[in-house]
């Protein structure tokens, strides 16, 4: 999988946003920072809480200057009809149908040929900052996820459980 | 020939659920009188002793059986249901888990992803409908996985009598033992025959001779190797004090 240090890779896919078809490419998402989640598939049971809490916090990613991008291999279309059931999504499902942007970023399952439950967050050279991946069966926390944005744009140190409004570490700190 | 409605299906389940108790309780019955009969002819003169050994053996077989039979449904089905509560109890905690599982279930039967997830959605509106689905479809549990112990119970120890009589009853019309031991014998046979033929043959849509063939020489097989056991076990000596 990859690690913060590495450059995200590129891609360009068809995606389901706001109850239509259309694409998204890394270069065109111009926000300051990007999170982007693999899951494994739509129409789950286990699936929506993490895709229905990033859209409930989109409004607070959004004032991080921070895009939300999901994938999975199921195709747009499929994509539209879950965001659609889920009652409209606030971010774009990217439809990753053969997983070539799963494995990119090592995290598919060869097995289940299904994306890991990875989540990644590139800051504005869209190198990765941050990366998380867990058991296809434990859903990750979106607020976990915005806590480590708010953080990584601090610029600075920041020590475990750190939250907005707790102290921050010098500049110079490198460890 | 007139279709059965699902409920009137249903019940044949249920009653076709009994036939391993009544095969089994024949088969026993049949063998064990038919040895019993046949180890006596031998052993004792008087014709009245051996039908009286018969009788007690019977009767002692058919409440063993019997006995046997409803505690060991009793148990499985005590184990079972309680195995099912635990299950109903971590399945309320985390009803995605079984949820999911259910839902891979239903598409693994041939229904869409997105089909089988409106399905387990639309169960999920009443659990009671989710957790029997689940039960049979997860779990591989059905009703008919259910015994009803006294049922059994009382059904083994019919078909044990039922069974024994084969034997017994040529035993007792015979006036003489040899002819009652081979008229008996030749029942015995003909009903081992029988039960295959009708139950894997008929019941099963199975090829009845070779099905009833098969009943036949596995029955009877089992009794010539306990025979066979008993005639090498011999020479190793006498029982004590006997």
């Amino acid at each position: 999988m990859l690690k913060p240090g590495d450059d995200a890779p590129p891609f360009d896919l068809p995606c389901a946003f706001d109850d239509h078809i259309s694409h998204v490419s890394l270069d065109g998402i111009r926000s300051e920072m990007v999170v982007l989640f693999f899951y494994p598939r739509d129409f789950s049971f286990i699936c929506p809480t993490e895709v229905i809490g990033f859209h409930k916090l989109q409004p607070a990613f959004k004032q991080e200057h921070t895009s939300i991008v999901g994938v999975s291999v199921d195709d747009p279309e499929t994509h539209r009809r879950w965001a659609r059931e889920l009652g409209g999504l606030s971010y774009p499902l990217l439809a990753d149908s053969d997983g070539r942007l799963a494995r990119s970023f090592g995290a598919f399952d060869e097995t289940e040929k299904v994306a890991m439950r990875a989540a990644f967050i590139f800051d504005n050279r869209r190198k990765i900052v941050y990366a998380v991946a867990s058991s296809i069966n434990v859903g990750r926390s979106v607020a976990e996820t915005l806590r480590v944005v708010r953080a990584l744009r601090t610029g600075r140190p920041c020590p475990a459980d750190w939250q907005p409004g707790d102290q921050i570490g010098p500049a110079d700190l490198k460890y | 020939m007139a279709v059965l409605k699902p409920e009137e299906r249903r019940r044949v389940f249920e009653r076709l659920a009994n036939i391993r108790e009544i095969v089994f309780g024949i088969q026993d019955g049949v063998l064990t009188t038919a040895g019993v009969l046949a180890g006596l002819s031998g052993a004792v003169s008087g014709r009245s002793e051996v039908i009286l050994a018969a009788l007690a053996s019977t009767a002692a077989g058919a409440l063993s059986m019997g006995a046997g039979a409803y505690l060991g449904t009793r148990a499985e089905t005590e184990v079972l249901r309680s195995e099912l509560k635990r299950a109903r109890e971590e399945a309320q905690g985390q009803p995605y888990v079984l949820q999911e599982s259910l839902l891979g279930a239903l598409a693994n039967e041939g229904l869409t992803r997105e089909a089988s997830y409106r399905v387990v959605k639309l169960l999920s509106s009443a659990p009671q409908a989710l957790f029997s689905t689940a039960e049979e479809k997860i779990y591989g549990l059905g009703g008919a996985t259910f015994g009803n112990p006294v049922a059994e119970g009382l059904l083994m120890g019919v078909a044990f009598v039922a069974g024994a009589l084969v034997p017994l009853l040529p035993f007792i019309f015979f006036s003489s033992i040899r002819s009652g031991l081979i008229a008996g014998i030749a029942a015995t046979a003909a009903v081992l025959f029988g039960v295959g033929y009708f139950v894997e043959g008929r019941l099963a849509d199975k090829p009845g001779w070779l099905s009833g063939l098969r009943f036949l020489s596995i029955a009877l097989g089992a009794a010539v190797a306990g025979y066979v056991i008993g005639l090498a076990i011999a020479p190793l000596g006498t029982v004590p004090g006997g």
